[in-house]
């Protein structure tokens, strides 16, 4: 059997304490609470319904492990498919909730119609190059954007020194955007696949191509025993070990078309980009003018004079979540970074954030929220980020002092 | 059972006829009330032209089309209005026949709805084209239903006649009144600061000039004077008597002009419609005129261009 059911034991070395199954559920009620109260005092609706959104997600990636380095390793390091499994579910599920948001929105989905604001990048060489670079920073960092913003809500304040990165990583960007936007970027197309022949047909593609990658990795899985340990009930079943992959990848689904619904595609890079860019500039060191930047579609990194941004506070969420998950669960586990640790974390991190904003996006914004639209540049996103870990992995093996 | 619904119906009826005799003093305004109790008329089409792209597509009145600023009301090619032809398609697929109420409303304080409606003046369908009062801002703020679903009409074959010149106003116009040579009121309704001529541009827009100042002659009426808190317009006694006070009462032409021409279809409307008096938009507006060469403008500032 697959294991998408499977509740998976062997992450989780003991059950969750009463003790912490009760602060883990306090701060979550104190943290919506905070969120409902918010409704009172921001004007705009949409930041309240970014800041729950943030914290569910926060929630569902923590407690199932949703990160798209950690499963990849897991995958290659030691042949188990759980978590693999569950991005595929993501993908596949968010597709089909796409699909029917789309058709309401657009229903005539022929060329040279979009929907609006979906991300449906601009494909060429610049993407894939993003990507590659992307994916040697989550090797090098453990980790890609997202799973650090939820990681640091388990205690993982090395997240701190990568995400730092990543903003170095975005100016860095932003002062080579100018020159890869002439070289490629304009000219590269946002292919779209209802555009060949309608949504269902572009539906099936991406459905067939999801499944033949599950049969891949799942004939190279190794076979995993039953947990001999009895199943938690009640309560405790939620915060022990991780939630089976067809719950999570489910979920993750849900939440990222309901964001598109209602506020934009998921995303975790446009505030890291927004605040880059606006302190390269008031350094000096960002050019007032990135070429066609606004009018693309991705986690653009708007400027802003707002205090409050939608995706500031879905990070913010995001944490929290994380946090109030961690805690329940028994997995808070505040670590020291070591300085070793913390440098590859940097270093990592720029490379994950010059990837992030010359791909306009990570692989929430551009390889999730892309394959579910039907971009062909999620699929580019995905095949870089891939190349991107293979290869620095490799360099890894050459050189110990690389290695986490 | 159909006592009750004749009952309801008459209901109904009589709060519709209630409502359009009481619910405003111009023909050209509509109240959200009014707007919600003729959302199913066929014979009405709402129109969103929202600024914020992905705003009509997550909620939007019942039944709205949508026309997109940037695409659906100008020429992308050259800087001009939509041609005939695109235009009358666009109103063709959106179902608009010859006797269709036309109701425009959109985000950032209806700018944009109000320049939607005068593309739809100067293709002569003015006297069928109303504003709704307080835009989408006020709708949201009541709470009223919004759909997310993209609205289809049968096709109609409505024809448009060529474009009617008399409610715009091109550079040369605007020069002969600066001349002297035409008598008429230009009224400026930028902000302050850029009538001044202290900034070029309000922060993080595109469009710029290489002047600051205001064209010569020109009164400074800002746009939101107009407006109450909520958004809707002024009474109408009150925007008169506002204007009066600045030396316009409609005895000469106006023309009225802004940044890039959106803003100032908003006053242009109150002027027109409301007031009723003879009044031009300038749409090449201040992006225009101050990038012109050799021509005069007034810089009370003194900010020089430097290019930065």
């Amino acid at each position: 059997m697959w294991p998408v059911f499977a509740v998976h034991m062997t992450s989780a070395k003991t059950y969750p304490e009463r003790r912490n199954l009760l602060t883990g559920l306090a701060v979550a009620a104190i943290l919506l609470g905070i969120a409902y109260l918010s409704s009172f005092m921001l004007e705009d609706r949409s930041l309240t319904l970014s800041l729950g959104l943030g914290l569910v997600t926060g929630f569902v990636f923590q407690r199932g492990r949703f990160c798209f380095y950690c499963n990849l390793a897991d995958y290659l390091d030691k042949r188990e498919t759980a978590g693999l499994l569950s991005i595929i579910i993501a993908l596949a599920s968010g597709a089909v909730l796409y699909v029917l948001i789309f058709s309401a929105w657009l229903p005539n989905p022929a060329w040279p119609n979009l929907p609006p604001t979906a991300h449906i990048g601009p494909v060429g060489p610049t993407l894939f190059l993003a990507a590659v670079v992307f994916g040697a920073g989550m090797a090098l960092s453990r980790s890609c954007l997202s799973a650090h913003f939820y990681r640091l809500g388990e205690g993982a304040f090395s997240s701190l020194f990568a995400i730092t990165g990543a903003g170095l990583g975005f100016i860095a960007g932003f002062r080579t955007w100018n020159g890869l936007y002439t070289w490629s970027v304009f000219d590269d197309p946002p292919l779209w696949l209802p555009h060949l022949a309608g949504y269902v047909p572009a539906l099936a593609l991406t459905g067939a191509a999801l499944l033949a990658l599950a049969f891949f990795i799942q004939r190279n899985a190794r076979k995993t025993e039953a947990s001999t340990r009895p199943a938690p009930s009640g309560l405790a079943a939620l915060f022990t070990g991780r939630w089976p992959a067809a719950v999570t990848g489910i979920l993750v689904g849900v939440i990222s078309a309901a964001s598109y619904l209602r506020i934009a595609p998921l995303g975790v890079t446009a505030e890291v980009g927004s605040l880059a860019r606006m302190t390269g500039q008031s350094l000096g060191i960002v050019t007032d003018t990135l070429q066609g930047l606004d009018t693309l579609r991705g986690c653009i990194s708007a400027l802003r004079d707002t205090v409050f941004s939608r995706n500031g506070l879905f990070v913010l969420g995001l944490i929290g979540g994380s946090f109030s998950a961690a805690l329940a669960s028994g997995q808070f586990q505040p670590q020291r970074p070591t300085l070793r640790k913390a440098l590859l974390n940097l270093s990592g991190g720029i490379l994950l954030g010059w990837g992030a904003m010359t791909a306009l996006g990570c692989t929430i914004g551009v390889l999730l929220s892309g394959i579910q639209a039907g971009a062909v540049s999620g699929w580019i996103f995905l095949a870089g980020s891939i190349a991107g870990v293979l290869i620095l992995r490799r360099v890894q093996a050459l050189f110990t002092i690389l290695r986490p | 059972m159909a006592i009750s619904r004749i009952i309801r119906a008459s209901v109904a009826a009589l709060a519709l006829v209630a409502s359009t005799v009481t619910a405003f003093a111009s023909d050209f305004l509509v109240s959200a009330e009014w707007a919600q109790k003729n959302l199913a008329d066929p014979k009405v089409r709402f129109f969103e032209v929202s600024v914020d792209n992905g705003a009509y597509e997550r909620g939007h009145i019942p039944g709205a089309v949508k026309l997109s600023w940037h695409t659906d009301l100008v020429d992308t090619q050259s800087r001009d209005i939509i041609s005939r032809e695109a235009f009358e398609k666009k109103l063709r697929e959106a179902g608009v026949g010859d006797d269709t109420t036309i109701i425009l409303y959109g985000d950032n304080n209806n700018w944009f709805a109000a320049w939607g409606a005068w593309v739809f003046e100067t293709y002569g369908l003015g006297q069928r084209v109303k504003l709704l009062d307080g835009g989408r801002k006020l709708w949201e703020t009541q709470g009223l239903p919004l759909d997310t679903n993209a609205a289809d009409y049968a096709d109609t074959v409505i024809k448009l006649p060529e474009r009617d010149a008399s409610v715009r106003a091109r550079l040369i116009d605007v020069l002969s009144v600066v001349e002297g040579k035409n008598q008429a009121k230009l009224i400026d309704i930028r902000s302050p600061d850029e009538y001044e001529g202290k900034i070029f541009a309000p922060e993080g827009v595109k469009e710029l000039s290489v002047r600051a100042g205001h064209i010569p002659g020109a009164i400074n009426v800002p746009w939101g004077k107009i407006v109450r808190e909520d958004g809707t317009f002024k009474p109408v006694d009150e925007i008169k008597a506002l204007y009066a006070e600045k030396g316009i009462d409609g005895s000469l032409p106006i023309i009225t002009y802004c940044r890039i021409g959106e803003r100032s279809s908003h006053s242009w409307f109150a002027l027109k419609k409301l007031l009723n008096y003879d009044v031009r938009n300038y749409d090449g507006s201040w992006t225009e005129y101050g990038n012109a060469v050799g021509v005069p403008v007034v810089n009370v500032a003194g900010t020089v261009w430097t290019g930065k």
